[in-house]
């Protein structure tokens, strides 16, 4: 049996007979589980309630609007006394009082007219008001008015609604000797009551499911890397294959490579990290250098030496996977390239400037680069395949002219970012200065652009670029992933 | 401005900052500036610039001594000024920001600005070891030596000096100026000017002698006389300014098939206009006259890109590349670093993402163990930034200790690279690294990590053995290693736990990756 069956039969067996608002208070249970486990009790024979039986009236939307104001019959009455009426002047509403004036003897018809035979108090009508403004008054109304009652309830004016309540309640002999050990309730479970079926006919713990509980510890990507997946899948869903390079190069691959002239001001040491150790990386591709060597005197009108192309540094874009892709493009692949079948490649990784970190400037941030080699590529394909790369995962950029000495036309890529366009990184159509030396027929479209701010773009969480290499548990636990 | 591709950088009050990119140095000028605003909206264009008398009114003798330190000068003479005080300053300003920029602070070209009427007889550029003069707006002679130790010009440029010879201009009277640091105040020039002689000197025949074309161009804007100077370089000579139209010819279906967009003949000689090119329909070609200012025009590439500037990056519809969309795919190591992250994820650890610039302190130091060879910076603006890191666990136990007061347990781990020098060469390898940190925990809490990790990945064949790294308390430390996978586990030394601030007991690992 349920503990409350047991424990309402205790309390029985100790005080033989009470109310039930003292059973409740002694059992400290709520009344609907107190009038359950007693019903529980009569059904064993264990203890028997007294009940009272109790009606109430309920009214009809017609009977409601009877009792706010008359009954109809009432109301023909009064106009009666004031003047005469014709049977065929009656309204509808009339037309019932006059039925029900009729049937109890008080009004007649004579040449069309309606005249009045006896005058009598409408019993119904004071009977309906009552009710209404008191409706436990019904059992004493009713011992009073029974034909009143009648005749509204026939008029549907009234229905009635019984109900029995339980008053006390009494143990029975049976009761008295009848010893219940309290039945185990479930709390947690375990391996033994499940697979000995001990469960079953038991009842289980409640629990209160509306208490507050602490989050669960969760282990999370970060955010940042988590985008920078984000970014290479769709990058590889519009067909584009990642490659990757080194960090630590020869000037020549960030710079001599991609036609960046040697008095460029951005391979300044305030900018660029040269390195101590190691201080150069030979160049062993002596044909490729002797012909770049060629281009820039040949562009730029001054002297270039290998000496200064193979100070190493640390990467200042990753346009130098680019160029070592490209520069190293095979036969094979070459040959694979038509016009409508160009090579998409994309690399994503960290480069470096020689900044003095704030909360806004790093030493060392993410890029991206692609680059499109074809044959007969435009510019319009380039803002085509960029705009189709960005939406995609839900960024608005924009177009504008801009300069970088290795692409011609130069494009400069804005982002929106909380309303405003801020610049995101570099395109355009590679030179022919770096192209050539590989084939005269292809084309290469190129950018290298921002990785930070296009997050910073998605996610309106992150307010810094700092805060992106912030890798405290607490940030990242808390850090909504979206 | 943007539609030119200048980005506007600041607007204010009637003022409007511009950012002029390092490749037109024409627009520095003001009048350059305006020059180009000017055609670009089609208002009074200007397309050709001619001299009136093609013969040179003086000449310039070349020395012997200039001819290893700075080689090359050019120069122009003009006449009919109209200066005030305030185009005096925008000239003056503009030779300034040019030398310094384009220049690459004086050291790649430099010039200067005299007085005609004060200079007498034969004008001679050479080198001499020493001499003295009265710069600039001083009141006494000083020393070549003086100037360069003492003068503030001639401590700023002192770096163009390359040895022991200083390059100078000189005439009859003297020093004119010491090249290319400070004039003489001799031949200062003043709004009173009228005529002037401008010497522009450097390091490459071509930039300097397009540098007094762009200059002759700037003078003819102003509505004053250019004329040409004679350099003799012995038996050599040449004249300057050329201002010779340079002709770059280009079928119009090239700039089309490089913009992809329809433009037309006709549209394409208007936008060329429009960017301040004179151009004519010649055999089916589009023949394009250089304007002389054009510093930046190395062939039909650069011109293409003004045609689409002039045309409107926003009008250029994107047309999409009939690629067909397979091919795409991952790297490898991208690939198995997404499958380490997802058990690593299942291990309960969260993801960090460090910085791979480090210090010394930081990468050895704090963790007890010797400086080996690593990738080292030079003249780094932050004092924290000195070398590039060679394993990953220092920067994870800086997030522990900047996590201390987080709920505990803490495991946090990270994927990505490292960098090592390994005889002469660089290597840059993934490493993966965990560091678990929890008031009860011990070795074989990370033991059971790592080989949970092996299993994982198939790799059965491995052997563990005990290892002494000073970052981990001694006998608590072992090396883990199979064909595929090796590297090392341990408990963190107490002073190691100190150093970072991680205030509980702490595990880690590091394995470096094949590839």
């Amino acid at each position: 049996m349920h503990r409350y069956v047991v424990k309402l039969l205790e309390i029985l067996q100790e005080k033989k007979a009470l109310g039930i608002d003292e059973l409740i208070k002694e059992s400290k249970l709520n009344k609907d589980s107190v009038l359950w486990a007693l019903e529980q009790l009569q059904e064993s024979g264990f203890a028997k309630l007294t009940k009272s039986g109790k009606s109430t009236p309920i009214f009809s939307e017609e009977g409601k609007r009877y009792a706010e104001s008359k009954l109809p019959e009432e109301a023909l009455l009064e106009r009666l006394g004031k003047e005469r009426v014709k049977i065929s002047d009656l309204s509808p509403e009339e037309r019932i009082g006059f039925q029900w004036l009729k049937a109890k003897g008080i009004a007649d018809v004579k040449d069309g007219f309606i005249i009045l035979k006896e005058v009598k108090k409408i019993e119904e009508g004071d009977v309906l008001r009552k009710l209404f403004k008191d409706p436990d008054s019904f059992e004493e109304v009713r011992k009073q008015h029974p034909q009143a009652i009648d005749n509204l309830l026939k008029r549907k004016l009234i229905s009635m609604k019984s109900s029995e309540v339980i008053e006390s309640v009494e143990i029975t002999p049976l009761g008295e000797k009848e010893k219940l050990k309290q039945e185990e309730e479930i709390g947690e479970l375990n391996r033994n009551i499940i697979l000995s079926g001990g469960w079953k006919g038991k009842a289980f713990k409640k629990y209160d499911v509306s208490l507050g509980v602490e989050d669960a510890e969760i282990a999370k990507r970060h955010p940042f890397r988590s985008f920078l997946d984000e970014l290479r899948d769709a990058y590889v869903a519009m067909g584009f294959r990642e490659i990757s390079g080194p960090i630590v190069e020869p000037s020549f691959w960030v710079f001599d490579s991609l036609f960046v002239p040697q008095d460029h001001p951005a391979r300044e040491m305030q900018d660029t990290f040269y390195l101590l150790n190691p201080g150069r990386m030979e160049l062993k591709e002596k044909k490729l250098v002797n012909r770049v060597k060629d281009a820039h005197e040949k562009g730029w009108h001054i002297n270039w030496y290998k000496e200064v192309a193979e100070q190493a540094v640390l990467r200042t874009h990753t346009t130098s996977v680019s160029a070592r892709f490209i520069y190293n493009l095979d036969k094979r692949l070459l040959a694979s390239i038509s016009p409508v079948k160009p090579l998409q490649l994309f690399s994503i990784g960290r480069v470096f400037r020689n900044e003095s970190i704030d909360y806004k400037h790093l030493a060392e941030f993410y890029q991206t680069d692609g680059i499109v080699i074809g044959v007969n590529l435009t510019l319009a394909n380039l803002f085509d395949v960029l705009k189709r790369i960005y939406n995609s995962i839900g960024i608005e950029i924009k177009f504008k002219p801009s300069y970088f000495p290795f692409v011609e036309p130069g494009v400069e890529v804005e982002i929106l970012y909380n309303g405003e366009w801020l610049e995101l990184g570099g395109a355009g159509i590679i030179r022919r200065e770096i192209t050539g030396i590989v084939s005269k027929k292809i084309k290469v479209l190129a950018w290298g652009l921002g990785v930070e701010r296009a997050l910073m773009a998605k996610n309106k969480g992150i307010r810094t670029i700092t805060e992106l290499y912030n890798s405290n548990l607490g940030w990242i636990r808390n850090k909504v992933i979206i | 401005m943007q539609s030119l591709g200048l980005s506007v950088e600041g607007l204010n009050e009637g003022e409007i900052s511009i950012d002029i990119t390092p490749n037109r140095p024409d627009l520095l000028d003001i009048v350059g500036f305006a020059r180009t605003l000017r055609n670009f909206m089609h208002y009074k264009e200007r397309l050709e610039y001619k001299l009136t008398d093609p013969n040179p009114v003086l000449t310039i003798n070349v020395g012997k001594n200039v001819s290893k330190v700075r080689p090359f000068i050019s120069s122009l003479v003009v006449k009919n000024l109209n200066l005030t005080d305030e185009s005096l300053k925008y000239i003056i300003n503009f030779t300034e920001k040019f030398s310094e920029t384009f220049g690459r602070k004086r050291d790649k070209l430099a010039m200067g600005l005299h007085n005609l009427s004060k200079i007498k007889g034969n004008i001679v550029y050479d080198a001499k070891l020493e001499g003295k003069f009265t710069p600039l707006n001083e009141s006494r002679e000083m020393t070549f030596k003086e100037i360069i130790e003492t003068h503030e010009k001639g401590v700023a440029y002192a770096h163009t000096i390359k040895g022991s010879y200083y390059p100078l201009l000189e005439d009859n009277d003297g020093i004119l100026s010491l090249i290319p640091i400070i004039n003489s105040n001799r031949t200062k020039v003043t709004k009173d000017t009228k005529e002037m002689l401008v010497d522009i000197t450097g390091t490459s025949q071509y930039i300097v002698e397009k540098a007094a074309d762009l200059f002759a161009c700037m003078f003819i804007d102003l509505g004053a006389n250019v004329y040409r100077v004679k350099i003799s370089y012995g038996k050599k000579s040449i004249i300057t300014p050329r201002m010779e139209t340079d002709i770059i010819e280009i079928k119009p279906s090239q700039i089309e098939d490089q913009i992809g967009a329809r433009i037309g003949f006709n549209n394409i000689i208007s936008l060329a206009n429009k960017m301040g090119y004179k151009a004519l329909f010649v055999n089916n070609r589009i023949r394009f006259f250089i304007p002389p200012y054009r510093l930046d025009i190395i062939n039909d590439q650069d011109i293409i890109e003004d045609i689409a500037i002039g045309y409107g990056y926003e009008f250029i519809h994107p047309i999409s590349l009939f690629s067909e969309v397979i091919g795409g795919r991952l790297e490898e190591s991208t690939k198995t670093n997404r499958k380490l992250i997802g058990l690593m994820l299942g291990l309960g650890f969260s993801e960090a993402n460090n910085n791979y610039l480090t210090n010394e302190k930081i990468n050895f130091e704090m963790m007890r163990i010797e400086q080996k060879p690593h990738v080292q910076v030079k003249g780094s603006k932050s004092e924290n930034i000195t070398m590039l890191r060679t394993w990953l666990l220092p920067s994870l136990l800086g997030n522990l200790g900047a996590s201390a007061h987080e709920k505990m347990p803490q495991k946090m781990f990270e994927l990505d690279l490292v960098f090592n020098i390994e005889g002469e060469e660089v290597k840059e390898s993934y490493h993966i690294a965990g560091a678990y940190a929890s008031p009860k925990i011990n070795f074989n809490d990370i033991k059971s990590i790592v080989t949970s990790l092996f299993h994982s990945l198939g790799i059965e064949d491995f052997e563990v053995k005990e290892e002494s790294i000073p970052s981990f308390i001694d006998g608590r430390c072992a090396r883990i290693a199979s064909k595929e996978l090796k590297g090392f586990f341990g408990e963190i030394h107490p002073e190691v736990l100190n150093n970072f601030g991680i205030e509980e007991p702490t595990v880690a690992f590091e394995l470096e990756l094949p590839f």
